[in-house]
């Protein structure tokens, strides 16, 4: 054979044989930086690394309709970027088929530093939470089994996967994860507020709101605390009971009498944004709730007992008082996260 | 006289090697059997001391008639113990199962990989365990999906259902027959996963040539009335709260062992 056959023959050989294809695991870590006016990171991402093919995948999956029976319902169809990822003006959100719920849709900002989801807190776990929503007959209505065909059958799916995970399957553990690592690097830390907690440009906070804040460390952060904006716990905040719903909140989960409408403590960022307020959206402005807070309040057994000082209900709050509060929670409004790209569906 | 010395020494060598031949030759009680092989666990649904069948009536002591159409639960974290005392865990990603009468190919969990060997004692659990939990959706491969496929996902706590048991029943004061349900898993009290140790009349041998296979009776009586009495005339939805800690403690004395096949 001559020499020219065998080299070409060599190189064939070296090409077929060179296994990387773009098709492999790609281990690009993104680091997630904790702000330092942040509580602690609660998500543990030793078990799940964030990395730019997963994160990536995870975003895909959370504007796929087709993981709901009816290939419109994604993630992102309830919960929308401009308003925080809530939904924007609806009280309650329509799932496939129509079907309605009956509890508002909640925004979807540093779930790395809570310890529970939904608004009964049945979910513990920030990668499983997505199998509340996407499995529930009125709102995504998926299957597990379905989804993972589907995107078997997609060459788009198969090759991320490839990249995300270094088993690369199709199956429910990844597609969970790929999710939890978008979640997780959902931060909303740029907000004037931010800046001016981290004494950054742009942080200059105006008289009145300096007054908010002052008000609302007294009155409102012992529940709506550090800034997270929420304690993570259960609490009954006075609402009258809807006899139409008659929602009892976190008994469901615990069935503890003293758990009765109770509800999670939402964390207020980007609150400007999330309206309607409360577990069923019921107050549509924050005069509303303010209002709620000072005149509203109702009592029950399970009335949180911060809110019942010796008969007197709710916390005292002046006119005056309520303006600096409103201006100060607008400062909680972080612009750079409500048009981050990397959130972005397009 | 030479001749007669070899002839003898040939003799006692021949006896030498016989005696140490047979010495080495495969004595299960001496000799460290090598390799893997496949172990079985078999699990028959009885009820109390009769076989269970769907659409019979049985009677719980609460004089309750229940007739059972559904049960699944899901079996996990297999241990063997060895005669020796040594223990032998079960890959954990690979020991979750869901066993469902309804699923003949399903009551027999076949376990590859096992070290040769003589074993005693099996423990498993019931349910999906509190440490797989605590990793969330790491390290469950496709369980999740198995199980939304049997019916045995937990929308709404974003879990498991670790049990579930239904059908219909009559009692006194139930005279139409009404439907019965009882799902377990993790509430917001009680995580309610159970251990089950089991020691067999029998060592399982597991070896390069035999798979055992050992037939575990699950008397379903006991969910009812174990130490624990459920009463459906009181709640026949059974699926949160405090009775399902009450229930899961009868599971541990649901199982036994018939007995353990060597072949």
């Amino acid at each position: 054979m001559k020499i020219k056959h065998l080299i070409l023959l060599v190189l064939l050989l070296i090409i077929s044989c060179n296994n990387e294809t773009e098709d492999d695991y790609i281990n690009l870590p993104i680091k997630l930086e904790v702000p330092s006016n942040f509580p602690p990171l609660a998500y543990n991402l030793a078990n799940n690394p964030p990395t730019e093919k997963g994160f990536e995948l995870g975003k895909k999956l959370f504007y796929e309709g087709r993981l709901s029976s009816d290939g419109i319902v994604s993630c992102g169809f309830c919960h929308e970027q401009s308003s925080a990822f809530t939904h924007h003006g609806h009280t309650f959100s329509h799932g496939v088929d129509n079907n309605i719920g009956t509890r508002n849709a909640p925004p979807i900002q540093n779930m790395a530093f809570q310890t529970t989801f939904m608004w009964d807190g049945t979910a513990q776990n920030l990668d499983l939470q997505p199998i509340i929503p996407f499995t529930s007959p009125i709102e995504m209505n998926g299957d597990f089994s379905n989804a993972l065909a589907m995107m078997a059958a997609d060459p788009v799916y198969v090759k991320l996967f490839k990249q995300a995970f270094a088993d690369g399957k199709i199956n429910s553990e990844n597609m969970l994860k790929a999710l939890g690592q978008f979640q997780a690097l959902m931060i909303s830390s740029n907000s004037r507020f931010d800046k001016y907690r981290r004494n950054e440009a742009g942080g200059t906070l105006t008289q009145e709101e300096l007054d908010g804040y002052s008000i609302f460390n007294q009155k409102c952060a012992s529940c709506h605390a550090t800034d997270i904006f929420t304690d993570n716990s259960f609490r009954n905040n006075g609402l009258s009971i809807n006899p139409n719903i008659n929602d009892i909140g976190r008994y469901r989960f615990t069935q503890l009498e003293q758990d009765k409408y109770k509800f999670k403590v939402p964390s207020l960022r980007n609150i400007e944004k999330t309206a309607p307020y409360m577990h069923d959206g019921r107050l549509f402005t924050l005069d509303a709730v303010l209002d709620h807070y000072s005149n509203g309040v109702v009592n029950s057994v399970t009335l949180d007992p911060i809110l019942n000082n010796n008969g007197t209900l709710g916390i005292p709050l002046t006119n005056a008082e309520k303006t600096k509060i409103i201006a100060f929670l607008y400062t909680l409004t972080d612009n750079q996260y409500l048009t981050d790209k990397r959130f972005s569906e397009y | 006289m030479k001749f007669q010395l070899k002839k003898i020494t040939a003799v006692m060598a021949m006896a030498l090697a016989l005696v140490v031949t047979s010495c080495s030759k495969d004595d299960p009680a001496d000799e460290t059997p090598t390799g893997t092989g496949t172990l079985k666990l078999e699990f028959d649904n009885v009820y109390g001391s009769a076989d269970f069948a769907f659409g019979t009536n049985y009677t719980n002591s609460h004089g309750e008639v229940i007739t059972p159409s559904s049960i699944k639960y899901i079996v996990s974290n297999v241990v063997l113990t060895k005669a020796d005392g040594s223990t032998f865990t079960y890959p954990k990603s690979d020991s979750y199962f869901i066993v469902d009468e309804a699923t003949a190919t399903s009551q027999i969990i076949s376990l590859p990989n096992i070290p040769a060997g003589d074993y005693k004692t099996v423990k498993f659990g019931i349910g999906v365990d509190q440490a797989q939990w605590a990793l969330g959706a790491t390290g469950q491969g496709n369980f999740l999906t198995a199980a939304q496929t049997a019916g045995m996902m937990w929308s709404w706590t974003a879990g498991y259902k670790f049990l579930a048991f239904e059908g219909t029943f009559t009692s006194a004061t139930v005279t139409t027959a009404a439907q019965y349900k009882i799902h377990t898993g993790q509430t917001g009290t009680d995580y309610n996963y159970s251990d089950v140790t089991l020691a067999l009349p029998a060592n399982a041998l597991v070896r390069t040539t035999i798979t055992p296979q050992i037939h575990i009776l699950t008397d379903l009586k006991k969910i009812m009335d174990g130490t624990h009495k459920v009463s459906l005339s009181t709640a026949a939805t059974i699926m949160g709260g405090s009775q399902l800690a009450q229930i899961t403690t009868n599971f541990p004395s649901m199982f036994s062992v018939a007995h353990v096949h060597n072949d």
